[in-house]
């Protein structure tokens, strides 16, 4: 329990300017700030860019990385003998093989920068386009009033883009409607989804147009603090946005805006882990309900937004909710689709939501070889066979299918791939970044990276024997989004790739 | 603010009363749901997911230990979907535990409740997982023993560590697979802020948290005594459990049932061992003018101790006595003992140890 004014909020920065968790260290940091030296040791550990001292070269294991040959490249550190670790996905996935240097500055592989599309003001975010600090529609959101505010959005149809796409304007009216006046607007810029490097792209081009979004969501929920968690690694985007803070200050005084950094944890992109996170706790996922909108940041009503949602806002209050709308396919608006593996060029571009997958390729500048799969959400998303490449890819029409849009990472892998070890690589990751808290993802997750591993390296199908009953188990059971789609990369892959699955030897 | 309400169970109704959860209206109305990671002292967690229930209207089950009763809410605490997900998931935990040649998860001792819920169950077999759970092997403290091959991360003991004795000497730490139960650095408990009240022990639903003196004494072996802790004057009350005749272990009854609401401290959990000491006084004894301590019985004891305050009292009046009592002493002790001061020796010279 802490002592009366702890300081709980400071450990994990703390952890991070010490350089890692040892126990002097973290003695050090309880004593100053009043917290347990077994919650801010328990709290540190949790975390992989903190919890253990000493500098040395992430290596990104990712799907994307992977088959851009990471595996070589941690061969070669290796051999070289420099201090390495491989990691779960760094979020740089259009410049695979990427590694990050000891100070977590980016190594890019091969590939160039990433792909966007010319500037187009008809998109909503275009990041290609300028970035004015000009704060228009703040200004008009703010003449305008929160009713009127909220009844745009809600025309807009803005769905959440960091997964789950859930209405931006059910969220909004949640929070507006308690009684409790002290609310928080909470950006998830936790951007961890193996595939996806979205909202890295808006950070860094678009600072402005996030933050005018997030202060359109304070004024019209009337919260005055913001605070935008942002992915530990994404050293470029945080200096993005810090420039921006500053010159815009003018336009965002009545707001008080800071950032949080993450510390290492995929799982803080769920948005109640991410809650305990900035509240100084290992990321462990709340029990819901009760939901943010009423129990959030420090038990106060809290509006949490991806970094994509709230880049939308400003063209909606600008244009119109109907205007962004209409700009969707089968679903409204426009999407920021991410795509790498085996494409041409890839990178970020924003299409109609809805778009089917080979429209999407041609604007990344085509396939690479003979397309075999493509996963269209990222690792949450499993693998879907070329034969449902017209699906339109919004959320409706995946989650029929039993995958998902969820933050339209888009992995596209050809022939030359063994699927049975992509799966391997996507349950590795779960296994690597759940939480451990409960018991149908914990031990769910590593049942499943032994059954593929064993399959992997014996060809014996019995290995598999209950896959689907414990991906069941853990769709069911498990406490949060994590631990439900956990089994989907190896579920999918044996349900629409069964060839690959029969015995090898 | 409390409303009452009726809640549907299993296709009857039941009184409620708004705040409660769903296992709390479950539990009064006799219908059982398995929970592990419960324990009413703590903040519902809702972590180890044995007690979901199906609520109609909510898409995915949900945990009964946590989930707050709704005016006219339909709970089913058995279908084939909990059947289902049941025989998984104690597969599951099967699959993370020590298990004995029957399959089941191992006793080292304690009651292991995982035991009898995976035999209901009829846990789905799978092969170990293996997980990287680290103990604390070199934990040299007396008392308590963590044992991970049993420990199913309820994290009631870290809980409880936290919210009822406000010590946090354990965290959860790690991650995924390799959670396990931590101190700073994995230091032993003696250099942690632990009290040694041994709470852990009585909370942890599988004997992952032990006791280190009665380790592998099994507990269906032992006979157990409700007494009185005679450490202070609290009036804790005890579960002495016996094997052989001999006090092995000591426990707290069950929270809600006693003074003590399942809690113990260090001493009266721990500092048994004098109950069969050999140099244990079990009768009077005077010294006699041999030097030597003699057996007496109870009325020549008090006679020569009567004589000797008399003595005193006479020769010197009545405020050279002074009388010190002990905080092991119960209240209505502590009372006779200053009336014994007061009025049958005169004097104000009446002191208890824990006074000051």
């Amino acid at each position: 329990m802490d002592k009366a004014g702890a300081r709980r909020e400071e450990i994990l920065e703390r952890l991070e300017a010490e350089g890692g968790v040892t126990p002097e260290s973290v003695a050090r940091i309880a004593l100053e700030t009043g917290v347990p030296e077994a919650d801010v040791w328990g709290a540190g550990r949790f975390y992989s860019l903190i919890r253990e001292p000493g500098r040395r070269v992430r290596v990104c294991t990712g799907l994307s990385c992977r088959l851009a040959g990471a595996t070589h490249r941690i061969e070669e550190l290796e051999r070289s003998g420099e201090p390495r670790e491989e990691v779960s996905c760094i979020g740089q996935c259009d410049r695979a093989p990427a590694a990050l240097d000891p100070d977590l500055e980016l190594i890019p592989g091969t590939g160039t920068a990433s792909s966007v599309l010319p500037d187009d003001p008809a998109l909503p975010v275009n990041l290609g386009g300028a970035d004015p600090a000009g704060y228009e529609a703040l200004a008009k959101a703010q003449a305008a009033g929160p009713e009127s505010v909220l009844g745009i959005i809600e025309a807009s149809g803005l769905q959440g883009r960091g997964g789950a796409g859930f209405p931006a304007h059910v969220k909004w009216r949640a929070v507006a409607g308690q009684a409790e006046r002290s609310r928080y607007v909470v950006c998830n810029a936790d951007e961890g989804e193996p595939g996806t490097f979205k909202d890295r792209e808006i950070m860094e081009r678009r600072p402005h147009l996030l933050l005018e979004g997030l202060a359109v969501a304070a004024a019209t929920i009337a919260a005055s603090e913001i605070i935008i968690y942002i992915r530990g690694e994404f050293r470029d985007a945080k200096r993005s946005l810090e420039t921006a803070l500053k010159e815009a200050a003018g336009h965002l005084e009545p707001f008080d805006i800071r950032f949080a950094n993450g510390h290492g944890a995929y799982i803080c992109g769920e948005e109640t882990a991410l809650l305990e996170s900035l509240e100084g706790k290992r990321g462990m996922p709340r029990l819901k309900p009760p939901f943010p909108t009423e129990n959030g940041f420090r038990g106060k009503p809290t509006l949490i937004h991806n970094v994509e949602t709230a880049a939308c806002v400003p063209f909606i209050i600008h244009h119109g909710g109907e205007r962004f709308r209409d700009l969707g396919r089968t679903g409204a608006g426009t999407k920021l689709y991410c795509v790498s593996g085996h494409v041409n060029r890839p990178g970020v571009y924003e299409l109609p939501l809805g778009v089917a997958l080979d429209e999407l390729v041609e604007t990344a500048g085509g396939y690479t070889g003979s397309p075999m799969a493509f996963s269209p959400g990222g690792a949450s998303s499993g693998f879907l066979p070329m034969s449902l490449r017209g699906l339109p890819l919004d959320f409706r029409s995946l989650d029929r299918e039993g995958s998902m849009l969820g933050s339209a990472g888009v992995v596209v892998l050809n022939d030359t791939v063994d699927l049975v070890a992509a799966a391997d690589w996507q349950t590795r990751f779960f296994d690597d970044e759940s939480c451990g808290q409960c018991a149908p993802c914990r031990i769910g997750a590593r049942f499943l990276r032994n059954a593929c591993g064993r399959f992997r390296t014996d060809g014996d199908p019995d290995a598999l024997l209950h896959v689907e009953d414990v991906g069941w188990e853990m769709e069911e059971g498990s406490i949060c989004g994590l631990g439900m789609v956990a089994a989907k990369p190896l579920t999918s892959a044996m349900k629409h790739f069964p060839d690959a699955f029969r015995r090898q030897r | 603010m409390s409303d009452r309400f009726t809640i549907t169970l299993d296709g009857r109704n039941c009184p409620a009363t708004s705040g409660e959860t769903v296992l709390d209206v479950a539990g009064r109305e006799g219908v059982s749901i398995p929970t592990l990671c419960h324990d009413p002292r703590l903040d519902p967690a809702g972590a180890c997911r044995t007690c979901l229930v199906e609520v109609a209207g909510e898409r995915r089950m949900q945990p009964a230990c946590a989930f707050r009763v709704r005016p006219g809410m339909e709970v089913t605490t058995g279908s084939e979907r909990i059947a289902r997900h049941r025989k998984v998931l104690y597969g599951l935990y099967l699959a993370d535990h020590r298990l004995d040649g029957s399959g089941l998860p191992s006793e080292n001792g304690s009651v292991n409740r995982l035991r009898e819920q995976a035999a209901r169950s009829g846990a789905l077999v799978l092969p170990p997982v293996n997980a990287p759970r680290s103990g604390r092997p070199g934990d040299s403290n007396p008392y308590i023993r963590f044992d991970p091959d049993l420990c199913i991360l309820c994290a009631r003991c870290t809980r409880y560590c936290d919210e009822v004795e406000a010590v946090s000497a354990i965290t959860l730490t790690e991650r995924g697979a390799a959670t396990t139960i931590g101190t700073i650095g994995d230091s032993g408990l003696l250099d942690t802020s632990c009290e040694l009240c041994g709470g852990c022990i009585d909370t942890c639903p599988t004997g992952a948290m032990t006791e280190k003196k009665s380790y592998g004494i099994r507990h269906e072996e032992m006979e157990q005594v409700r007494s009185t802790c005679n450490f202070c004057g609290v009036g804790c009350q005890v579960d002495l459990k016996v094997h052989n005749g001999r006090v092995v272990k000591v426990a707290s009854p069950p929270p809600g049932e006693t003074v003590n609401d399942g809690n113990l401290c260090v001493k009266g959990r721990f500092a048994y061992d004098f109950i069969h000491h050999e140099e244990r006084l079990r009768y009077p004894m005077i010294r006699g003018r041999d030097g030597e301590l003699h057996r007496a019985s109870w009325d020549e004891a008090i006679r020569k101790t009567t004589e000797g305050l008399l003595a005193v009292k006479e020769k010197h009046g009545a405020d050279a006595l002074g009388f010190v009592s002990s905080s092991r002493c119960t209240g209505e002790e502590n009372y006779l003992m200053q009336k014994l001061s007061r009025a049958a020796f005169g004097t104000n010279n009446c002191h208890q140890c824990a006074a000051t």
